[in-house]
């Protein structure tokens, strides 16, 4: 049979039709990115940058771990939401605030056995609660948790494949931690796996009473309320780890608020409110001003106040920030890159942002940002007055705020100190008189110290400056850009020293840098937290970057970690305050703070710096949601419409060319014919 | 032709070890052990004594002759084992659970692509020296100097931002997957567009010049079966075979496209292990992205010789 070919105008139109089809069947799509009907519900949209690391509460050390696993794990303690100055420990999964006793423990020491005064904190928790739902379970069903689950999550610490990031604050406090700290890696080296009955004599439990628990400190640990309030104490149950072992990093076995509902690895996390879920309340009380910002309407009422919560995983922040624009993303962080269409000044929205009812948030951070001299340097580090006043003139030099108003949005509080505000020790009306800007007197400081004008009377050259460093992004060049300049005013030159992470970290550790710069966001809200980043022992491998140790400074410290927060603590820390101002081996820059936006839906926003589960809290307006992203996001079908119409226009000479050809075959054929 | 493939599957074995021994020594250049160590573990400032659990429990303790013969072992027994990051899972599970998404994209973008070219590219050969060959090859050049990510972020502007047709970014499990297919479909078949169209524009106008072209001319075969029945059954043959080797290969999913629209697939697998120095996948994927190539040129091969009768495997 002689097929025939299709026609090729038929060919061409058939092209045309599919292609003007296809633009017209554009508009059907739609750009929601959530199942229909869902944006309408009770339900949090929220963004990660990445997928968490690990769900496993023993490991987990960052900000996008955290902020999931805190939601599913409760711990003893959490912060209250809307308390600052100070920050407020309440018990979640606690009955009651631990009791403490002194008590006596027993040493050998010497072949003899010694006696000494330690302290016991006595913990109770509430009755009822229980695990999530899980086939680690007989039946499937989570068992209630008992006092012995708390005392397992101290036990996995211990666990040397798993890498407990603060297991150096915590196993010489409790008393034979380090004992079974040992014990587990000696196993672990004779590839036997965790023996979790072994009694640990500072962990204990209550015989006649399965909700209470017992931990003996051989030194007084007043940041252990602290460490009971984040989920590496969070009771964890034996029978998943057991089953899940490493893969418990994607499978979370907690009894918090929410239970994991779906997890896409790089994609989303779906978690829903646990039917199990600890019972709490949103705070009654709060501080001056809460009130009158609409964050006490929900006072009282269970929470979480949302079902749902929905963590999608957006690696770029465009994306993210066009998502927030379009109501797809709740809330959204003010960057350099969308500042100028969120702020039209400092402060203050712009039209297009006030339009749509967005509002903004400042949040402030529990942190510090700091250049830190190597104090084992020959050149700038020592004790000497002279090189005091080297450190003190570059300080001098550096204006903070060139770098808050360049670089963070004109965001971020000067640092005069390492502690941050909100943090015990704190002093609002302190000035570092080697923190204020005063190029002229760093002249003179400089001159003092022996290099008049920044010149090296030993060479006759300009006093050199290493800034070490693993700066890639542009952020932190613009940070070397800006020193560099500010130290050329007084004369000293600065040469960057770039190295791999690694190489940097090496050469941090055996204190053979000059210069750097780091950031420090704490734990927990105690000043022991900052203070002991310039504690002796603690240098390198330790975070004392600086290498600095001063005896004074060293006895202080060591006093007034073990110190509960009373004005003798705050006296102390005045004076190593003082002593660190005269030394002046951190030149401290900035506690930073951030700008946040939320729709008009969300509600009872108050950044916590500590706290990570606030996401309980929040109350959304499903339906005001739907509403507005519906409005927000008509397709424009002008375009689609543009384009068909410029494709068939645009075909119609092409028609012109077959119908000649065409004449023109026939032409041929006719003359051929004749 | 049996004997030939054989031959063919024996000569990838030095490819495979090369690539492998190359990506072993690249990677250790550009990032030590220990340096992996430190991104790994969750302390701030792991010790020395953590860093040296970590290196032991991986592997990467040993003398790098022994870790490699240890890895290239694994490697060819397809024994891909975990992933290096806290928290991992079995590098197999991870592919299983990635090619999907991987392979929806890149055969959509494959089937669309080829589909629109090959029209595109008979419409241009048909009216060779008019308006619209002089315009589409302009267009197709002006489509190939742009660079990829110019056409991911207009893209996600255009049709994402301003006329809403699409989810900007995201993925959905079964059918709700569909929606964020379309819009890096439709970028990935504008950014190839222009190259193939090109291309088989070559293919088709290599073929109208040929003799048996000219004979069917000749004899008054119209213009449009001499298009469709000489001319095209005789250009699919170079696009049938440079089509074949990228079969392969649509497992493996696309970096940038992946990257950019939040698309849980192996391309953006790939990335993060590169971001994360995560090596056991990076050596991983290396090894699997080398022998889907090869295994592409053999089908290569295969298909030339099933479709043009004067090729001969031997």
């Amino acid at each position: 049979m002689n097929r025939r070919p299709l026609s090729f105008r038929m060919t061409l139109l058939l092209l045309a039709v599919l292609l003007a089809a296809g633009t017209f069947a554009l508009p059907g799509c739609s750009d929601n990115p959530y199942p229909p009907g869902e944006s309408a519900g009770n339900v949090l949209y929220t963004s990660l940058l990445d997928d968490p690391k690990t769900l496993d509460p023993t490991i987990a050390y960052s900000a996008e771990d955290d902020v999931v696993i805190c939601l599913l794990y409760s711990s003893y303690f959490h912060y209250n939401f809307l308390k600052r100055d100070p920050f407020v420990l309440e018990p979640d999964l606690g009955a009651t605030m631990p009791r403490q006793e002194t008590t006596f423990y027993a040493v050998q020491e010497k072949g003899r056995s010694v006696r000494k005064p330690g302290e016991k904190w006595i913990f109770s928790i509430n009755h009822g609660l229980h695990f999530q739902n899980d086939p680690c379970f007989p039946g499937g069903k989570g068992r209630e948790v008992t006092a012995a689950d708390f005392l397992f999550a101290f036990r996995r610490m211990a666990d040397p494949t798993a890498g407990f990031p603060l297991l150096d604050s915590v196993e010489d406090k409790i008393l034979g931690m380090q004992e079974y700290v040992d014990y587990c890696a000696q196993r672990h080296k004779q590839r036997l796996g965790m023996d979790y009955d072994k009694p640990i004599a500072g962990l204990q439990l209550d015989p006649k009473d399965p909700y209470t628990f017992s931990i003996v400190l051989q030194k007084p640990y007043p940041q252990l309320r602290y460490i009971m309030a984040m989920h590496f104490t969070a009771p964890q149950a034996r029978e998943a780890v057991l089953r899940y072992g490493s893969d418990l990093a994607r499978h979370p076995v907690g009894c918090g608020p929410f239970q994991l509902s779906e997890y896409h690895h790089k994609q989303s996390l779906v978690l829903t409110a646990s039917p199990y879920r600890p019972p709490l309340t949103y705070p009654t009380e709060g501080m001056p001003g809460d009130a009158a910002a609409g964050l006490l309407q929900d006072a009282g009422k269970p929470v979480p106040l949302v079902n749902k919560i929905v963590f999608t995983v957006i690696r770029e922040p465009v994306t993210a920030w066009n998502l927030f624009l379009q109501g797809y993303l709740d809330a959204a962080a003010v960057s350099q890159t969308n500042y100028q269409q969120v702020m039209s000044h400092p402060g203050e929205l712009s039209p297009e942002m006030k339009r749509k009812g967005i509002k903004l948030y400042r949040s402030v951070a529990a942190d510090l940002f700091y250049f830190f001299f190597n104090m084992e340097d020959p050149t700038f580090g020592g004790y000497t007055p002279q090189k005091r006043k080297l450190r003190q003139a570059i300080s001098l030099a550096v204006d903070s705020q060139a770098y808050i108003d360049l670089l963070y949005l004109g965001l971020g509080k000067q640092a005069q100190f390492a502690i941050p505000p909100s943090i015990f020790g704190y002093d609002p009306t302190y000035r570092n008189p080697y923190r204020q800007y005063n190029v002229a007197r760093a002249r003179q400081l400089l001159a003092e110290a022996g290099y008049p004008g920044g010149i090296d009377p030993k060479t006759g050259n300009r006093l050199t400056l290493y800034f070490d460093n693993y700066f890639t992004t542009a952020n932190f060049r613009q940070i070397f850009g800006l020193f560099k300049k500010q130290m050329d005013a007084i004369g000293v030159r600065v040469v960057s020293r770039t190295y791999r992470y690694n190489v940097y970290q090496d050469k941090i550790n055996n204190g053979e840098i000059q210069f750097s710069y780091y950031g420090w966001s704490c734990d927990y809200p105690d000043p022991e937290n900052f203070l002991f980043l310039l504690y002796g022992p603690n240098k390198g491998p330790g975070p004392n970057y600086a290498r600095y140790a001063n005896p004074e400074y060293d006895r202080l410290f060591v006093q007034v970690r073990s110190m509960e927060d009373t004005p003798a603590r705050a006296a102390l820390i005045r004076r190593m305050r003082a002593i660190v101002q005269e030394d002046c081996p951190w030149i401290c820059e900035q506690h930073s703070q951030v700008y946040a936006i939320t729709h008009a839906w969300l509600f009872n926003i108050k950044s916590h710096p500590i706290a990570l589960d606030t996401a309980i809290y929040r109350r959304v307006d499903g339906p005001q949601r739907a509403r507005l992203q519906a409005a927000w996001n008509r397709p424009n079908y002008a375009p689609a419409v543009g384009l068909a119409l410029f494709l068939i226009v645009g075909s119609l000479p092409a028609l012109s060319v077959i119908h000649h050809r065409r004449n023109r075959r026939v032409r041929r054929k006719e003359e051929v014919a004749g | 032709m049996l004997w030939y493939i054989v031959r063919r599957l024996l000569y990838a074995v030095p490819i495979l070890v090369g690539v492998s021994l190359l990506t072993f020594l690249i990677f250790y250049i550009a990032v030590s052990p220990q340096q992996l160590a430190r991104r790994n573990l969750s302390a701030k400032n792991p010790t020395p004594q953590q860093i040296h659990e970590w290196l032991a429990e991986h592997g990467y303790d040993r003398p790098m002759p022994v870790q490699f013969a240890h890895h290239l072992e694994e490697l060819f027994l397809l024994r891909f084992g975990k992933s290096d990051t806290q928290g991992a899972e079995p590098i197999w599970e991870s592919i299983r659970q990635r090619w999907k998404p991987s392979f929806m994209l890149t055969s959509m973008i494959f089937v669309a692509e080829l589909i629109t070219a090959i029209c595109f590219a008979l419409v241009v050969a048909y009216f060779r020296g008019t308006y619209v060959d002089y315009w589409g090859t302009l267009l197709c050049v002006l489509l190939m100097s742009i660079v990829y990510m110019v056409y991911i972020i207009a893209g996600q502007y255009l049709f994402g931002k301003i006329l809403k047709y699409f989810p900007l970014a995201g993925w959905g499990r079964g059918l709700e997957a569909w929606k964020f297919v379309l819009l890096p479909m439709l970028v990935g078949v504008i950014v190839s567009l222009g190259s193939s169209v090109r291309l088989y524009r070559t293919f088709m106008l290599d073929e109208i010049n040929q003799d048996y072209v000219r004979t069917a001319r000749a004899k008054g075969v119209s213009e449009r079966a001499i298009l469709f029945v000489h001319v095209l059954k005789n250009a699919a043959i170079p696009i049938l075979t440079t089509s074949v080797q990228l079969i392969p290969a649509l497992f493996l999913g696309n970096l940038l496209l992946e990257q950019f629209f939040d698309i849980p697939g192996l391309g953006n697998f790939l990335v993060d292990a590169i971001e994360s120095q995560d090596f056991a996948v990076v050596r991983a994927m290396v090894f699997l992205g080398t022998l889907v190539t090869i295994v592409g040129y053999i089908l290569t091969d295969i298909s030339y010789a099933l479709v043009d009768p004067r090729v001969r495997l031997e």
